[in-house]
């Protein structure tokens, strides 16, 4: 094997490295969640003080949010397949929709807490009321930094073209965006739907 | 060739898959929860058993985790890792919680 080669494997091994890492961060931000949970399911049991969940959810409207969600991981996967066969419009098309998909969810979200809180569900009505929106306010926190994210993306495609750079990029991102749909799957389960039998 | 990052191939096939599983498995309970037709430990039963099936479909049809190359072990491996402490602090905070409440009311 040539000097060459080998310097080439070697970067290899370190691109796999740096992706292992954030694969780790990824996981430390579960941790973070599984607390968030925790902090959530100790609070809100059925004899706690304050108002009621379940007389202000709207599951047609969290339905609707999971979908704008889970639309928007599938076409980051059309992205990152066309990234892959050298189509860079179609990467930024797929991207663009992506961000619209996610912008739509975090909009949703906000306007919820606004008529929540509008309707006597707020921040400092209960224990309860607070490691909701702590919980579900830190994943719309992520979202929107993802969707930050995306954006910068999207800008930095024309710039570095498809190349391995742009594909580790892609990677990092997409690792991240998956895990926001895969929290929000515990989102749904756990806060609204048990919220709301 | 593409480095070796253990998050699998990419393919349209299994993205569509995934996606039809998922949606599937977020409309059945959701319908169960609307449109109540079960007992209460029952409806949690669909949700729990919804969300850890959905939970799987996306770890393999989108997240791609495997177990062909050394890389995407150690991304199984630390992935099994993590979510044995999520477990330890949720079942644990609650379990804590319980039996605190127990003791103080008998």
């Amino acid at each position: 094997m040539s000097a060459g080669a080998l310097a080439h494997d070697h970067h290899h091994d370190s691109e796999s490295t740096d992706v292992f890492g954030f694969w780790l961060y990824i996981l430390t931000d579960c941790i973070l969640f599984a607390s968030l949970f925790a902090t959530y399911l100790v609070l809100n049991h059925p004899d706690a003080y304050g108002p009621a969940f379940k007389e202000h959810v709207n599951l047609a409207y969290v339905l609707w949010e999971t979908f704008l969600l889970l639309g928007s991981n599938f076409t980051f996967g059309l992205s990152v397949l066309s990234l892959n066969k050298g189509k860079l419009a179609m990467t930024q098309f797929w991207l663009v929709l992506t961000f619209i998909l996610g912008a739509g969810f975090v909009g949703m979200e906000i306007n919820e807490f606004v008529a929540l809180a509008h309707e006597g569900f707020h921040w400092q009505a209960s224990g309860a009321a607070s490691a909701f929106f702590t919980l579900v306010g830190t994943h719309g926190l992520h979202v929107s930094f993802g969707l930050l994210w995306i954006l910068i993306t999207i800008f930095q495609l024309p710039i570095f073209k498809v190349s391995q750079i742009m594909k580790r990029r892609i990677i990092y991102l997409g690792l991240f965006w998956n895990f926001l749909d895969i929290v929000w799957i515990f989102l749904f389960s756990i806060v609204y739907l048990m919220g709301a039998v | 060739m593409q480095p070796d990052y253990g998050t699998g191939e990419k393919k349209l096939s299994v993205y569509i898959f995934g996606l039809f599983l998922c949606v599937v498995l977020t409309l059945i309970p959701f319908g169960a929860v609307m449109y109540p037709d079960l007992s209460d430990a029952k409806t949690f039963i669909v949700i729990m058993v919804s969300a850890t099936l959905q939970f799987l479909v996306q770890v393999v049809c989108f997240l791609r985790l495997n177990y062909s190359t050394e890389q995407a072990k150690m991304n199984v491996m630390s992935f099994i890792l993590s979510i044995f402490i999520l477990f330890v602090v949720v079942a644990g905070s609650l379990w804590i919680m319980y039996t605190l409440n127990y003791r103080m009311m008998h």
